[in-house]
């Protein structure tokens, strides 16, 4: 908590020495999930889930409270602090930021704000924004830096009968991610991140495109994951005659540090007579490494039986394409294998699923959602995989 | 006896409720269409088309006011709008329409800025402000 406290002791001053004048709102979100998760291989398909267990109220649920200061003249100051059951249900501040709406048109945001690596990325965790139990994995696989500390701008255009919403973002993160190949969280970070999203919207369709890119910052990630694993091709390679300059220039080959992260994402979504549809794909890498580049993508269909009922079905599917070029340089026959290997572990996960989701809005502020899911992940230890979910989303 | 004195009174309390103004201040010379009202109520438009920033203010929630104009003018549930909004809210991008609790608030705010946009109900209108669409 000191931590928390420390992290956003700024903004946390700011809203407490607002004038009485100044308004203070205050939103919040809940999600209480129970879920429960079959694996063949006993290994959970996602990494926050146990396998094999009873019904888990744990991993899908989170409580969150956000707090607004209008300080007038179009300047306000947000924090929003969230506890997931996944983490203990410690508090974190996902997002603390100061606002200054320039005009009619533009607002620019700085501090610690959300990345939108992904359409629903900003509103992800809240539950009640949207009809699944859980976004699809596929495309919102959980990457910590959805959230980073830099400046955004978001536009609004009116273009007679549609809205342009336009972010441009500038920032940087620190973190940890997943990694299958290592089964642990391992250290990353992005710098100069640049981001690019447009959203055009009619009455009843958004249509959208977005993208960013960084330079990486390998952490454990390069020393744990890629390096460590090339390490014993080295060995071999040193042995058999590679030069020391041959070692070096390889290990600057695999390594994810100093490449270019690239995210890019577009879909659609219509909501007309009360049919729903949204499809959203994305692809995601390390540029020229041994990463290979994700695409992940769902459709998804749903009827809105009554005004308070809504069912949803959708698909969803995550690829990884293995693409050696990066090792065209690589003239050692042992080093190149060694690469090769490591690229082809990293990229040997994917998975696919298909889902049913029902919400029933039993209070203007609250949801109760059943979610079932079906899916099959290529690592032995996963193979097919179902998750049951039922619980309440609200907001207050 | 019991049953059919329900019934009267569930006609009763849907035939004394005719629907609703949406309303200005008599200085405002805007006109507007249905399209127009939904967006600035949804936050999509923060200007009346003939300059100067639009402010809605909205019924209490759960009242045959609010009802109405989500049923017709934002052809949405009461849960889809809070679903709308709480992607507005949670990405800083935006807050909902201030509420007042009864007809006679509304037309004391309206009819003391010419910046609001409200709506009451048919009945409740008076010559201080100036009705821009009924629905």
């Amino acid at each position: 908590m000191k931590k928390i406290y420390k992290q956003c002791l700024p903004l946390l001053t700011i809203l407490a020495a607002t004038n009485a004048d100044a308004e203070l709102r205050f939103n919040g979100f809940a999600s209480i999930h129970g879920t429960q998760v079959t694996s063949d291989g006993s290994t959970p398909p996602f990494p926050e889930y146990n396998a094999n267990e009873n019904f888990s109220f744990k991993e899908q649920s989170l409580f969150a409270l956000q707090a607004s200061a209008d300080l007038g003249e179009g300047l306000s100051a947000t924090v929003q602090f969230v506890s997931e059951g996944k983490n203990n249900f410690n508090t974190v501040a996902r997002w603390a930021y100061l606002s200054y709406q320039l005009n009619d048109n533009h607002m620019i945001t700085a501090g610690k704000l959300a990345n939108p690596i992904f359409y629903q990325s900003e509103y992800e965790q809240v539950g009640f924004a949207h009809n699944f139990a859980r976004l699809p994995k596929a495309v919102y696989i959980g990457l910590d830096f959805s959230t980073i500390e830099g400046i955004a701008l978001d536009s609004t255009f009116y273009i007679d009968n549609y809205t342009l919403t336009t972010k441009v973002l500038y920032g940087s993160w620190a973190g940890t991610v997943f990694l299958s190949s290592t089964g642990q969280d391992e250290t990353l970070g992005l710098e100069d991140v640049m981001s690019v999203r447009g959203t055009l919207s009619g009455d009843w369709w958004n249509i959208y495109a977005g993208t960013f890119i960084s330079t990486m910052v390998g952490g454990s990630v390069d020393t744990n994951a890629v390096l460590a694993a090339a390490q014993p091709g080295v060995t071999a390679a040193l042995a058999a005659g590679a030069t020391q300059a041959q070692v070096d220039e390889f290990n600057n080959t695999i390594k994810w540090g100093d490449k270019d992260g690239i995210y890019s994402y577009a879909g659609f979504n219509v909501d007309l007579n009360n049919f729903l549809v949204d499809f959203e794909i994305t692809n995601y890498g390390v540029d020229d490494s041994s990463d290979a580049f994700n695409t992940g993508w769902y459709l998804s269909a749903g009827y809105r039986v009554r005004d308070d009922m809504t069912v949803t079905v959708h698909t969803e599917k995550n690829e990884q394409d293995v693409d050696l070029a990066y090792l065209d340089g690589v003239s050692n026959p042992i080093l190149y294998g060694t690469g090769k290997a490591i690229s082809e572990g990293l990229g040997f996960r994917e998975f696919e699923a298909n889902g049913v989701s029902v919400r029933y809005d039993f209070h203007p502020s609250a949801a109760l959602k059943v979610d079932f899911l079906s899916g099959e992940d290529t690592r032995p230890t996963v193979g097919d995989y179902t998750m049951m979910t039922v619980g309440i989303d609200m907001v207050f | 006896m019991k049953s059919v004195l329900v019934i009267l009174s569930l006609l009763f309390s849907a035939s004394a409720f005719a629907g609703i103004s949406v309303i200005v201040h008599p200085s405002n010379s805007t006109s507007l269409t249905e399209d127009e009202v939904a967006r600035i109520f949804l936050g999509k438009m923060k200007s009346f088309p003939g300059g100067g920033s639009a402010v809605p203010i909205n019924a209490a929630d759960g009242s045959n006011q609010r009802d109405t104009f989500n049923d017709v003018v934002l052809q949405k549930s009461s849960s889809q709008i809070k679903a709308y909004w709480s992607k507005l809210i949670f990405t800083g991008k935006g807050t909902p329409p201030q509420e007042a609790d009864s007809d006679s608030e509304i037309l004391n705010l309206i009819k003391s800025n010419p910046n609001l946009i409200g709506y009451v109900s048919n009945e409740a209108v008076t010559g201080d402000v100036k009705v821009v669409a009924q629905f």
